[in-house]
């Protein structure tokens, strides 16, 4: 009796003990629930979420892109230039939004020599670190042939950096560009890491991480990015592939293009034209 | 219900209460508004204020030099190539990252302080696409700027807002000018110069005779606004017009003044004369190799002299001769003079 007497002791132990559980389960529900009704979540649930605050611009009209004719660079670096005063980046010769690099094939070597405009030999040529030109080199080679490719941030649709970021101060906004909340930014470079065009780097000073933004203060303006408007030579292509009479949309209709090193997944929005293999 | 029960469940209740003040607080309202980032960061990044401006608000000051741009070859929209004002001036509404524009620091912002940028060394800013470097494509006019014009500032010859218009001889002779009308304004001259510009033995003028006619132009228009100093020129210069002056110019150009012996011979002399870095602009017997040059064929030694006294002295200024007249000593100086003193009219 007494074994029998106890088990019924254990079951309803046991119910009991199962309702309360269940009960606790439920108001972590309702925890849960309140959470997720904040104000953000709750207006983007009731209709769709409004177009950020920005005057006179609705993200969802737009799909930016860039393109790149390494064939019409002349390696001028205004557009390295313009970049550093449009966004305020540091004037050293270690840290550019934007660059350009120099790929010289030498007869007789199996692989190009690639120098960009932060190569000593180049700096040493501007004579300063904060102007940039490129040195004329390899007078005494053969060169076989010989090209300028401006590189930038490409604004992947699928972003590796946005992926690694442990607080989402990066991310891809509706319009197609890939930015950096400076506010939420923690600096721990993961998103440095992962980038595979090393786009992005540290600012020292701010303890942020930067890059290139497609000058999104200015293409909201219906501006062009800064190295796009300088471009002397239409090397750099921008505009927007909802409109399909846009540069880009043209560009990207005349010319089969290229975009860096397709194999990572990323899938790139800056198309190039006229590069090469050996490119990446 | 056990009261160990409930006081586990009064716990996980105020747990997550607590769970959720503390969200609220900490995390910003427009997190996940558009997706796992804060919503209002979008706006702000796209708050900032461009600094580029483009070519329309410079035109919007500066009609005459956007018109001359935009009939040049630095706005060739049918191959893309198009040479903005802000490629070489800078941005508009900005900062001037390396300080590499005259005008600066007067301050950031353009054009709150009424200063254009203009580039310092033009020499510098023209072959950072115009130098032949390896990797620039073939159909980038390029140059190599060691055999190109001694090195000299491209701006002297070439006007930047539209290249292939030159300064100089090539812009007079658009300008015009009627030697015949030119040849009955010219009384007042005649007594210093002689009725034909060539300056013979005991008159005190320079020679005139087949001097560039923009050289000449440009001279009379100097003295008249005091920009030369010449208390007799300037009294000669304030009574004529501008078709006066573009008369006159082009009856003295049109003057014969033969040269001298010319030759490797007499660029040996120069060169002994320390007349070297004369030749390359004046040529060797004082006919200048570019139009844009003054002749100074037939020039009294005197004159010559005192030219260089002038330009080394500040009452006359000119981006080349100022540096030149200043690295000549007073014996640099004479020889100079004497050398092309020596060149007269046949």
């Amino acid at each position: 009796m007494d074994d029998e007497t106890s088990a019924d002791e254990v079951q309803a132990g046991r119910r009991a003990f199962l309702t309360c559980f269940g009960s606790a389960l439920a108001g972590g529900a309702v925890a849960a629930t309140a959470t997720a009704l904040l104000p953000g979540p709750a207006r983007a649930a009731a209709g769709g979420a409004p177009s950020p605050a920005i005057p006179d611009y609705d993200w969802k009209q737009h799909q930016w892109a860039f393109g790149v004719d390494a064939r019409k660079c002349i390696g001028c670096l205004r557009c390295v230039e313009a970049c550093k005063a449009e966004n305020e980046v540091a004037l050293d010769a270690h840290h550019f939004r934007t660059w350009v690099e120099r790929y010289v094939y030498v007869e007789g070597e199996d692989a190009p020599r690639i120098d960009s405009q932060a190569d000593p030999v180049n700096i040493a040529a501007s004579g300063s670190e904060q102007h940039y030109r490129f040195a004329n080199r390899y007078q005494d080679q053969k060169v076989e042939r010989a090209f300028f490719v401006p590189k930038l941030c490409n604004h992947c649709t699928h972003p590796a950096c946005v992926q690694v970021c442990p607080t989402g101060a990066t991310f891809k906004t509706d319009d197609g560009v890939v930015l950096i909340d400076h506010t939420y930014c923690i600096g721990c470079q993961y998103c440095v890491q992962a980038c595979p065009y090393g786009a992005r780097f540290f600012n020292v000073e701010k303890k942020v991480t930067e890059k290139c933004t497609w000058c999104y203060h200015r293409i909201t303006k219906g501006l062009l990015p800064a190295c796009v408007e300088v471009c002397p030579t239409g090397a750099r292509i921008f505009g927007d592939r909802r409109d399909k009479q846009s540069p880009i949309s043209r560009f990207l209709a005349e010319n089969r293009v290229d975009v860096l090193k397709p194999e990572t997944g990323n899938a790139p929005n800056v198309f190039y034209v006229g590069i090469d293999k050996d490119v990446r | 219900m056990p009261r160990h029960i409930r006081r586990l469940l009064l716990v996980l209740i105020g747990l997550g209460l607590v769970a959720v003040a503390v969200r609220n607080l900490v995390v910003d309202r427009s997190f996940y508004e558009y997706g796992h980032y804060r919503g209002n960061a979008v706006a702000e990044i796209a708050r900032d204020k461009p600094k580029f401006q483009g070519t329309a608000y410079c035109q919007s000051c500066h009609a005459a030099e956007y018109d001359t741009w935009a009939h040049g070859l630095h706005y060739s929209p049918d191959t893309a190539r198009i040479v903005k004002c802000e490629v070489c001036h800078g941005p508009g509404g900005g900062r001037d990252p390396g300080q590499n524009y005259l005008h600066a620091a007067t301050g950031p912002v353009h054009p709150g302080n009424l200063k254009l940028a203009v580039p310092a060394d033009t020499t510098a800013l023209c072959t950072v696409c115009h130098e032949q470097i390896v990797g620039r494509p073939a159909e980038q006019r390029q140059i190599v700027s060691g055999e190109h014009a001694g090195g000299q500032q491209c701006s002297l010859c070439h006007d930047a807002h539209a290249p292939l218009r030159f300064k100089g001889a090539l812009a007079a002779a658009a300008a015009g000018g009627n030697p015949a009308a030119g040849q009955r304004k010219t009384a007042a001259c005649a007594p210093c110069h002689g009725p034909t510009g060539v300056s013979a033995a005991g008159l005190i003028g320079p020679t005139l005779a087949g001097q560039n006619r923009a050289y000449l132009a440009a001279a009379l228009a100097a003295y008249r606004s005091g920009a030369r100093k010449n208390p007799i020129m300037l009294g000669v210069a304030s009574v004529l017009s501008n078709s006066d002056i573009e008369d006159i110019a082009a009856f003295f150009a049109s003057q014969k003044c033969a040269a001298g012996p010319g030759g490797a011979a007499q660029l040996a002399a120069a060169r002994a004369a320390g007349a070297a870095m004369c030749a390359s602009c004046h040529g060797a017997n004082g006919v200048p190799t570019g139009a844009a040059w003054p002749s100074l064929l037939g020039q009294s030694t005197d004159y010559l002299q005192g030219a260089l006294r002038s330009y080394a002295g500040g009452d006359r200024s000119h981006v080349v001769m100022s540096a030149i007249a200043k690295s000549l000593d007073d014996a640099g100086t004479a020889k100079v003079a004497a050398y092309y003193g020596g060149a007269a009219c046949k």
